[in-house]
């Protein structure tokens, strides 16, 4: 253990001092000679903490057998930490090649992935399962987080189509055109970095060029929702698309012109602020859900619809009908896209964790 | 030759601030240190002159004489500095030969590059046919221990090896040195023992066809009363032992080495080279063992050394009967601390010894943190120390001339305090 430790410590110094790198060619052959369980090089590992030890040995000599102690538990420590580290630095590299980022329980605390709003994952962290004395859990779970990066690689290098994960009846935020390709979002509409997007994508005329359309995915929190109202806003999205004359797939050709209300909708929470220059979202954010009832509905009155059409909204909303569909938009986006980076946005056959730029959209 | 040592000392060198004198003897208070060693640090402890003793300002000034005075080769030119070259190395095979209370009509003197170098050009050149064994003791260290074992092989010879007896003398039956090669080391690099039946191995040897060949790599500082006169067929020594600068030393009987089987050969060697011979240079055996250009300024240093050795004096005692009272205290103080298993088991310039549940190496290295320097491990005498008697690693003491009593007390105080608090 005390060789290998010293060729890892070793290592770094010797990277940085020329007075080191003459001990590290014996410290390799000692670690060579460690992992393929053969006895190491005594004399080395001797040399090495004699050396260490000379000094407590002159002021103290009885300081020396805990210090010899000390050393060995150490050097334990060291190679733990750094096979740890090795494994994190590999897990990350995968979960970021994977995932867009490289924590994949918390993908907005990876500065190295595209911005985002991340999918709390329920299962514990490595050290909450130790804290908790759960050591199996905390294996178990680390390891089959791990497999389960190793097992969604091949997804990586698919083809990715919009077109495979398109739920039913999806709304197209400009006329349907057989001629594009379709492009597919997964937002939050709580999520700052999906009004990012929704940005870019604006700024980048990003549904000229591609079938436009979206499923709104209202990120699930620790307790409740990330965002406090976006399933309400969800719902009436989804119950927004059920409505007669709204423009989803299959009447969209009907009126090329018209923006589905849904989008309107969008539009108006991403896009719009009020007389204080606030965004509507954040306003969103931080109201109660009968102050956001009221705020939406007061939309539908300026998109047109009349008080009996906005109350049949209202129930839609509030039916299980929109409840299955958003379950089964949270299977699509939890199960076959498997991100965990909101928004995600699939086009050019790739999948794009995270808020895209508008060079990148372009 | 002493005068002009002592006029030529160059002056941009350290020195101490008594001049060497070669007619008046050398003398020092109880606890100082020889002034010849004024170099030493105060805080350097050197308990390590079995490997290789300090070298006194005398001869670290005769090696720098040459260097910056007369850096010629020797035996082969013409000019100034060259002719005194050549006067100097034979004064100094003269000295050797002096040391040793022997003569230049039977023996001669051969530098090489150390003690294991001049006992390989001898049993490597041995003549096959004229002996049936080769002896030696378990107590050898691998300077002779190796070549032993590689000359009885090319030989074809079996090789015999035999015990000391505690008093160090070899014990032998006369009938196994029939025609024998015996090679013994006159003191132990161990625990000092020494030869003591040196004599009568000789004239035993020599009574039943056999040779003898010496080591006195350890004996010849501090020791060599014993191989004065001796009748071993060579005696093969090293300068870095003795007070000189690096350099080996083989002095051997003419008879033996004209009776070598010269296959290692060079320049300086010959009278006369032709396509597919040469001859041998006829009226100097030494130089059979002294193949291309030589060691001069280690060669002249040496022989400031012994003309150093001879003539200082310490508390008024001659270097021998100083060593001997400085080994009593470190034996007698080694001795009485706690956990200690003395591997001597009298005084000597040599002391081994191990510390029960203590690894000698770290031992050595938390002394060394104390400014001490003593060897560890098996000092080139694995067979004896781990085979045969199955010790631990060992710590070893070896003093020298520069040694003070103060040296030894604080080594001995450090050490107790070591093995007091690390119990």
């Amino acid at each position: 253990m005390f060789c290998i430790a010293a060729f890892i410590v070793l290592l770094f110094m010797g990277a940085v001092s020329a007075r080191y790198r003459r001990y590290l060619s014996k410290a390799w052959s000692c670690t060579i000679r460690r992992v393929t369980f053969r006895p190491c090089d005594t004399t080395f590992k001797q040399d090495v903490k004699d050396h260490l030890l000379a000094p407590i040995a002159v002021r103290a000599p009885a300081m020396v057998r805990p210090a010899s102690v000390a050393l060995e538990v150490l050097a334990v420590l060291v190679i733990l930490t750094t096979v740890w580290s090795g494994y994190t630095v590999v897990k990350s590299g995968l979960n970021l090649y994977v995932y867009g980022t490289c924590n994949k329980s918390d993908s907005a605390s990876c500065s190295l992935g595209a911005e985002a709003c991340s999918i709390p994952v329920e299962t514990p962290t490595f050290a909450e399962s130790i804290v908790a004395f759960d050591v199996v859990g905390a294996f178990g779970n680390e390891f089959s987080s791990l497999g389960e990066t190793i097992s969604a690689l091949p997804a990586r290098f698919r083809d990715w189509k919009a077109a495979d994960y398109l739920p039913e009846g999806s709304s197209y935020l400009a006329a349907y055109d057989e001629k594009k390709e379709t492009a597919l979002e997964v937002i939050d509409p709580g999520c700052t970095f999906c009004r990012q997007l929704f940005n870019n994508i604006q700024e980048a005329g990003f549904d000229d060029k591609y079938n436009l359309t979206y499923i709104a995915y209202p990120i699930a929190g620790t307790d409740g929702y990330k965002f406090e109202n976006s399933l309400l806003v969800t719902q009436y999205l989804e119950a927004l698309k059920l409505q007669p004359g709204s423009a989803n797939a299959a009447d969209a050709a009907l009126d090329a012109e018209e923006v589905p209300l849904d989008w309107q909708l969008l539009e108006r929470i991403f896009t719009g602020e009020n007389d204080k220059g606030v965004s509507f979202q954040s306003r969103i954010n931080s109201m109660d859900q009968p102050q956001v009832t009221a705020l939406l509905e007061e939309w539908l009155t300026e998109f047109g619809l009349s008080p009996e059409e906005i109350a049949t909204v209202a129930d839609t909303a509030a039916s299980d009908e929109v409840a299955g569909i958003i379950a089964e938009n949270k299977e699509i986006v939890e199960t076959d896209i498997h991100t965990v980076k909101i928004p995600t946005i699939i086009f050019d056959g790739r999948r794009h964790d995270g808020v895209v730029s508008v060079d990148g959209l372009n | 030759m002493f005068r002009r040592i002592t006029r030529a000392r160059p002056a941009q060198t350290s020195q101490p601030s008594r001049t060497f004198d070669p007619d008046a003897p050398e003398t020092s208070g109880r606890t100082a240190r020889l002034t010849d060693f004024a170099y030493l640090g105060e805080t350097d402890i050197y308990l390590d002159a079995g490997c290789q003793s300090l070298r006194p300002q005398p001869v670290i000034d005769a090696l720098a004489e040459y260097y910056t005075q007369y850096n010629a080769c020797g035996g082969r030119v013409k000019y100034a500095w060259g002719r005194r070259v050549d006067a100097e190395v034979a004064d100094t095979r003269r000295a050797v030969l002096d040391l040793l209370g022997l003569s230049s009509r039977t023996h001669a003197v051969s530098f090489t590059l150390n003690t294991t170098y001049g006992l390989n050009l001898l049993l490597t050149q041995l003549p096959t046919g004229r002996y049936q064994r080769v002896l030696t003791s378990h107590i050898e260290h691998n300077s002779v221990f190796l070549p032993t074992i590689a000359a009885a092989t090319r030989l074809g010879v079996p090789r015999i090896v035999l015990d000391r007896a505690p008093d160090g003398g070899l014990v032998y039956a006369p009938h196994e040195l029939d025609n024998a090669v015996i090679v013994v080391s006159a003191a132990s690099n161990i625990d000092g023992r020494l030869l003591t039946n040196l004599a009568a191995l000789v004239d035993d040897a020599h009574a039943r066809g056999g040779i003898v060949i010496v080591d006195a790599a350890q004996a010849i500082a501090h020791s060599a009363a014993l191989l004065r006169g001796t009748g071993a067929d060579a005696v093969c020594f090293s300068a870095h032992k003795m007070y000189g600068a690096s350099l080996g030393v083989v002095v051997a009987t003419t008879v033996l080495l004209r009776s070598l089987d010269i296959s290692f050969l060079g320049g300086g060697m010959v009278s006369d080279v032709r396509e597919d011979s040469y001859d041998l240079v006829p009226d100097d055996p030494g130089a059979l063992l002294e193949p291309g250009l030589q060691a001069w300024g280690e060669i002249i240093a040496l022989h400031a050394a012994i003309t150093w050795a001879k003539r200082v004096r310490l508390d008024g005692l001659t270097p021998d009967l100083f060593i001997e009272r400085m080994s009593r205290r470190l034996f007698e103080g080694l001795r009485e601390l706690p956990g200690v298993t003395m591997v001597n088991a009298a005084a000597s310039p040599v002391v081994s010894l191990y510390v029960d549940g203590q690894d000698s190496h770290r031992l050595a290295v938390f002394l060394s943190k104390s400014g001490i320097m003593v060897r560890s491990g098996y000092f080139c005498a694995h067979h004896y120390l781990k085979e045969q008697l199955g010790l631990p690693p060992l710590l070893r003491f070896s003093l020298g001339l520069h040694t003070t009593e103060s040296d030894i007390d604080r080594a001995l105080e450090c050490f107790a305090r070591l093995l007091k608090g690390l119990s």
